[in-house]
């Protein structure tokens, strides 16, 4: 029994928080929230370049051919950093998605130009009124019911339905799907999909309220009043550790619906539903202490701060609130 | 990554199940604090004591089995699993033993550690005083060396087991001008030795769990010190530091009380009520990632690498996830969670046997749960710790 990462993980990890906070900086965040697309091609190309797009993507299909316990820090990291791209879309839901509910066509169509960082994907799962990315994706994979449907670029159109997260981009779409979209998986492989986007949303607002937490932590140091650092105050310690308190436990639940997903395991779901209503009040708990720890200054548009709060209120929502995921865990504690 | 156990770890786990599936009895044993009580825990204990099982912790020279941490955790999980009767001996065998072990002589280790493994002597913790709780530091209590003896004064309080104790392992004051963490020396005491007075403190639950101990001039031999004089702060904290491994598999306990929760609130009818629905699915939550979080630290500790910030969060959260259960369990039996146990209008209302004696555990349990915020370092204590150790905030000002 070993409920740890490898060195090889760890370092997969190191060299991903290095990228970020380089490629990903809260300068670029904050630029992203103006530009047409708010997306890089550049720094998609160099993620696929690094091995991260293509993370999840088999080998004979030109990927690293890793599982979603290699992937869970990665998207750790992409939530510290805020980061605008679809990782969660493309590498996280979308390749897993085509390996497993793909004909085999698609899959040779898709997963090699995934890899290569020359296509991106994203999804429409449950019935979600909203899609992600879908302006720049060059795949949609959606569900209809009991199917699932690859779609292409130029078989779906987009509407912009601005977030209040200038950096994340969100659509609704309007998709044609016929038997060629039809994907060979349908009802099951699509629940294992959003299964994997909870769990995954949880991972990244981990990260997300981690860094709520470091800059509150770095705040509270730097700022005096009565002649102390504020943060020598038992009424503001005592926050920064009870936030402290949830954002840490909480990735243990991440990395837990991270490996019974890799392996299949008949608990998955709830894993998912687990790490994902525990990482969502983790973070609307980050949320409100990093803000209130900040102060002022906390809430003006200058400061970084609300780059991370925004994209936080955003995914407290995706695949699923913690509310529903826990009516889906009374579900099977209590019955329907 | 790989939460599958190896071979040999799971031919414990079936040793281990196998032993309390034959062992544990039936019906509990009469409870500590009704007469008999105690000497059925006693041979209880003797049993485990007999089974190698007594503390499987330490070494194997001492009477333990060498058991690694994940071994120790499986233990207490199956234990839990099992309903096991609650352990008497727990301070003993998992504080003064390993002192003793860590830094007694040969001929104190053969003076104490065998009556204490089989349980022929109870144990009792001698720290908290009247001023010195979450600043333990601060104690008063005195030790006055007069040849080969210390005459000690002063006052122990929150003492558990302090009726029965055969023993106290305790810290005095034996140098008041040295620098307070400087003159506190670590002390074996007999607890039958004359000016030792007993008084049991009732609880807000109506059970008499700990006492206040109160020393008059009570000669105890300076042969009794148990490492260097003035040096028994450093002896305590290392003691206290063999407690890291002792709250892992305690998950099991949290998931049963959940369990117990929810056949609670299925024989009151309130299991379509969508508030106690979300409350249930938020324990279920809050007790499954304790149990991730006791597998990680467990790892960690298991690959010997050093224990991560979630050690110091470790009891913050389940004393609070064990309030929020236990209060869960009040607010689910409405009206009815104001009577006592006795009360005619709780049969009626709980027409099934097995919820009346879940509805007796929990309203039992209810007031304990409270404590679980005070005692071992207060929520408030470990949130200063969480933010000075982990965080690096500012220190608080001492005096």
């Amino acid at each position: 029994m070993n409920f740890d990462f490898s060195d090889d993980q760890y370092a997969l990890r190191d060299a991903a928080k290095d990228f970020f906070a380089g490629e990903s900086s809260a300068d670029h965040v904050r630029a992203a929230w103006d530009t047409e697309t708010g997306r890089s091609p550049e720094l998609w190309r160099k993620m696929a370049e690094t091995g991260f797009v293509g993370l999840t993507v088999p080998e004979e299909h030109g990927g690293l051919g890793m599982d979603e316990i290699d992937l869970v820090l990665i998207l750790e990291e992409a939530g510290y950093a805020a980061l605008p791209e679809p990782l969660l879309e493309t590498t996280a839901v979308g390749v897993p998605l085509l390996r497993e509910a793909g004909t085999e066509t698609q899959q040779k169509e898709w997963l090699p130009r995934i890899a290569a960082g020359e296509a991106v994907v994203t999804v429409q799962l449950a019935g979600a009124a909203l899609v992600a990315d879908a302006h720049i994706a060059d795949l949609l994979v959606l569900q209809r019911g009991d199917e699932l449907h690859a779609v292409p670029k130029g078989a779906f159109t987009c509407t912009a339905q601005p977030s209040l997260d200038g950096a994340r981009r969100m659509f609704t779409v309007d998709a044609q799907t016929s038997g060629d979209t039809r994907m060979a998986g349908g009802a099951a492989e699509a629940a294992a999909a959003f299964d994997r986007g909870a769990a995954g949303t949880a991972a990244i607002l981990n990260g997300l309220s981690q860094r709520m937490l470091d800059m509150s932590v770095a705040y509270v140091q730097e700022r005096y009043q009565f002649g102390r650092p504020v943060g020598s105050f038992q009424a503001v310690k005592h926050k920064l550790a009870e936030t402290l308190l949830v954002v840490e436990t909480s990735k243990a639940a991440a990395w837990n619906a991270a490996y019974a997903i890799a392996k299949g395991l008949p608990e998955r779901s709830t894993a998912a539903s687990v790490a994902k209503a525990y990482a969502s009040d983790a973070e609307l708990k980050a949320n409100y202490e990093s803000l209130q720890c900040h102060g002022g200054i906390g809430f003006t548009w200058e400061h970084n701060l609300h780059l991370f709060l925004k994209r936080g209120k955003a995914l407290e929502q995706a695949y699923g609130s913690a509310g529903w995921h826990r009516a889906r865990l009374a579900e099977s504690l209590l019955g329907t | 990554m790989d939460l599958n156990l190896t071979t040999e770890q799971q031919a414990f786990r079936d040793e281990i199940r196998g032993w309390l599936e034959a062992n544990v009895p039936s019906t509990p044993l009469t409870p500590l604090t009704e007469p008999g009580g105690l000497d059925a825990h006693r041979a209880w204990e003797k049993k485990l004591f007999e089974a190698g099982y007594a503390a499987i912790s330490w070494p194997s020279a001492y009477g333990g089995r060498d058991a690694d941490l994940f071994s120790q955790a499986t233990f207490s999980e199956e234990y839990a699993r099992a309903g096991a009767p609650q352990r008497i001996n727990t301070l003993g065998l998992g504080l003064a033993g390993p002192t003793l072990i860590a830094f007694g002589t040969p001929e104190q280790k053969e003076k104490w550690l065998p009556s204490l493994l089989s349980c022929d002597d109870l144990w009792c913790q001698g720290f908290s005083e009247p001023d010195a709780g979450s600043d333990l530091a601060n104690i008063k209590t005195s030790a006055v060396l007069e040849g080969d003896e210390y005459v000690i004064n002063g006052q122990k309080i929150w003492t558990s087991l302090g009726r029965w104790a055969d023993w106290m392992f305790c810290l005095v004051r034996t140098d008041r001008d040295a620098p307070k963490h400087k003159g506190i020396t670590y002390i074996m005491i007999d607890m039958h030795t004359p000016g030792i007075e007993v008084r049991p403190i009732m609880q807000i639950n109506g059970d008499p769990g700990f006492a206040e101990v109160f020393f008059t001039d009570v000669r105890v031999p300076a042969w009794n010190v148990i490492g260097e004089v003035n040096d028994g702060w450093r002896v305590a904290m290392a003691t206290l530091g063999f407690e890291r491994g002792t709250g892992l598999g305690s998950h099991v306990r949290f998931s049963r009380d959940l369990a117990e929760l929810v056949s609670l609130v299925k024989a009151v009818g309130l299991d379509r009520d969508p508030i106690v629905r979300d409350r249930l699915a938020q324990l279920f939550v809050e007790t499954e990632v304790f149990r991730h979080n006791s597998y990680r630290t467990l790892s960690r500790l298991g690959s010997g690498k050093p224990i991560g910030p979630e050690a110091s969060l470790n009891k913050l959260y389940w004393s609070t996830m064990e309030t929020r259960l236990y209060e869960a369990g009040m607010q689910a039996l409405g009206e009815i969670a104001e009577l006592a146990p006795a009360a005619p209008a709780v049969m009626d209302a709980l027409g099934e046997a097995d919820a009346k004696d879940a509805w007796k555990h929990w309203h039992k349990q209810y007031w304990y749960s409270r404590a679980s915020m005070i005692y071992a370092g207060t929520s408030e204590i470990q949130k200063n710790i969480i933010s000075e150790r982990v965080l690096g905030l500012p220190k608080e000002p001492r005096g």
